[in-house]
């Protein structure tokens, strides 16, 4: 592809028959389990302020919801740092893994290459299962679960984000326009599926989606509640006059490796077509209507409303086949993994329009609905059934489980039924290998050759400490190829610090 | 740094200039071409869910 992404996954925690579960301890300890010594916190939170919008203003606070703010009460009376609350590490993949608001976070280092992406994603899940296995065994309680999901059922949500870095002159108007088309309707591939309505009518139906029902405006900076289908937090962690980083928020967290890359690659290109001012002629009526309607609609023909003469009702299918056409005709041929995502995603809305059941195995909220519709045939559940909608959602909850011993999704995989893009092989060497061609292998590579004078990291900046003097490598510029590749180069051809920082001020 | 776990690292890196995952050789997407699975084993593991595991199953809003 021609952008850096990278997709940052909250996880739900728990623990096998446990009534109740300390989450923010949990997640913590979790974190730590990474580590064989103790945790020296190196993140720097300095360089982080997500109250900036980008639309050129700064709000005063974030919003949480009634829980949260309850929650947050109770938080204070703890006795843990900030800092060792929050447990960031880094990864010599490149990656950050930390406590985020209570659930166990990864965020994948920044890529390039969408297969990698995928690589490092599962990776990702490998990581939070084999620390859940070591607290399981330092608990000695039950099995410490993890579930990458974007649920409790009970109006409790939490994210897989991704990030595109882009164009920061292109209007904000344009982008929105672009992405209040595109979002509301590319649930229709990568929604994860949900059983239940947690808010409102609490519906005992089957969604598309985990997170639909959970967006409320159009555009702001929150991200906890109110939220938005167009988050404007402005961290570009990248030269801001250049770019910016959309940070977004809508997605599910995808179990099928190919809804990973069909959903970061639609996107990709959709933020191209975006840049180049090539957008589908369509505009919702109602975007925030059009998302939660199309994950509730049973009849699958996922009918939105569309602006302009003669308002009508326009199949979400048509405006994806509408955002993929152009960005054939516009980007057909430029590399191989832009033309694998266009071949993915025609094929994809093609057996959406014609069955979407033949896409067990592809997508994520068919796989799990043919899986939960097969479970409540052979055990008679009733969807209206109270009992029965939990044992529904339990099974909902076991798809994401993560543990490849015990989880759905991974029972799936092992019996050959879900389509892989990348091999085991891939994963395992993903947990500590960077991402190549991108600042992620010199972030990666720095800790693990000079980690020992590393004193602070952020995403786009290392400082080392070295005869009680601060030497700080700033990365914002390392976004294009040929300077990534320059630092690169010196950061593996470097035998000790000295030589390094020598080096990198020849660049 | 020293202290981080070191995961056994494997040295087969993805190739972003070779073929795409599942190409079948021609340049060609990787078309899902999955059969409708056996259900036993699915039902089987899927009966020893715990019916109440979502109804414990509570965690605090995250972004």
């Amino acid at each position: 592809m021609t952008r850096l992404f990278g997709i940052e996954t909250e996880y739900g925690i728990t623990i096998d028959g446990a009534d109740r579960v300390d989450v923010v301890e949990e997640s913590m300890q979790l974190i730590r389990c990474y580590q064989q010594g103790a945790f020296v916190p190196l993140w720097d939170y300095r360089l982080e302020n997500p109250r900036r919008d980008e639309r050129g203003f700064e709000v005063k606070n974030l919003l949480n919801d009634a829980d949260e703010k309850v929650h947050l009460q109770q938080d204070r009376k703890r006795k843990i740092p900030f800092k060792e609350l929050k447990s960031d590490l880094i990864i010599y993949n490149g990656s950050r893994f930390y406590n985020d608001h209570t659930h166990p976070e990864y965020s994948t280092g920044e890529c390039i290459s969408l297969f990698e992406l995928v690589a490092q994603d599962k990776a990702g899940e490998r990581i939070v299962d084999i620390c859940a296995q070591r607290r399981t065994e330092v608990l000695d309680q039950g099995a410490v679960r993890m579930y990458k999901n974007n649920t409790d059922f009970e109006g409790h949500s939490y994210g897989c984000h991704e990030n595109y870095l882009m164009d920061r002159s292109v209007p904000f108007e344009r982008i929105l326009k672009g992405l209040l088309l595109f979002f509301p309707t590319r649930q229709i591939f990568c929604g994860a599926g949900k059983v239940g309505v947690e808010r409102e009518d609490r519906a005992p139906i089957y969604q598309l989606s985990q997170r639909a029902e959970f967006f409320e405006v159009i555009a702001s900076v929150d991200t906890m509640h109110k939220r938005p289908v167009v988050n404007t937090r402005d961290e570009p962690h990248a030269d801001a006059e250049q770019y910016r980083r959309l940070h977004v928020i809508v997605g599910d967290a995808n179990m099928s490796e190919y809804m990973t890359a069909l959903k970061v690659g639609s996107t990709a290109l959709v933020i191209d077509l975006i840049e180049a001012d090539c957008l589908p002629d369509y505009r919702l009526k109602d975007p925030i209507a059009a998302m939660k309607n199309i994950a509730r609609d049973q009849s699958h023909a996922w009918l939105v409303e569309v602006e302009g003469p003669g308002s009508r009702l326009v199949p979400a299918v048509e405006i994806q086949d509408a955002f993929l056409a152009l960005a054939r005709r516009e980007f057909a041929g430029r590399d191989q993994e832009t033309d694998w995502v266009l071949s993915a995603w025609e094929d994809v809305l093609g057996k959406l329009s014609r069955d979407p059941m033949d896409l067990v195995g592809v997508c994520d909220w068919v796989t799990k609905k043919w899986l939960i519709d097969s479970f409540c045939e052979a055990e008679n559940l009733a969807w209206d059934n109270p009992d029965d909608l939990f044992w529904m959602q339990s099974q909902d909850l076991e798809y994401s489980n993560v543990d490849r011993d015990a989880g759905l999704y991974y029972l799936m995989e092992s019996q050959g039924q879900m389509v892989r893009l990348v091999g085991d092989d891939e994963v395992a060497a993903a947990m500590s290998e960077p991402p190549s061609g991108t600042r992620a292998y010199f972030r990666g590579r720095s800790l693990e050759k000079f980690g020992d004078y590393v004193s602070s990291i952020n995403w786009d900046r290392i400082v080392f400490k070295r005869n009680g003097r601060q030497h700080a490598v700033d990365m914002k510029l390392l976004v294009d190829a040929g300077r990534v590749q320059r630092y690169n180069e010196v950061l593996d051809s470097s035998e000790t610090l000295d030589s390094f920082l020598e080096a990198l001020e020849k660049v | 740094m020293d202290k981080v776990l070191q995961f056994e690292r494997r040295t087969k890196p993805v190739d972003p200039g070779g073929p795409g995952p599942g190409d079948d050789g021609d340049g060609g997407p990787a078309r899902p071409k999955v059969e409708r699975p056996d259900t036993r084993d699915l039902m089987r593991r899927m009966r020893r869910v715990d019916p109440n595991q979502a109804r414990r199953y509570r965690q605090r809003t995250g972004e």
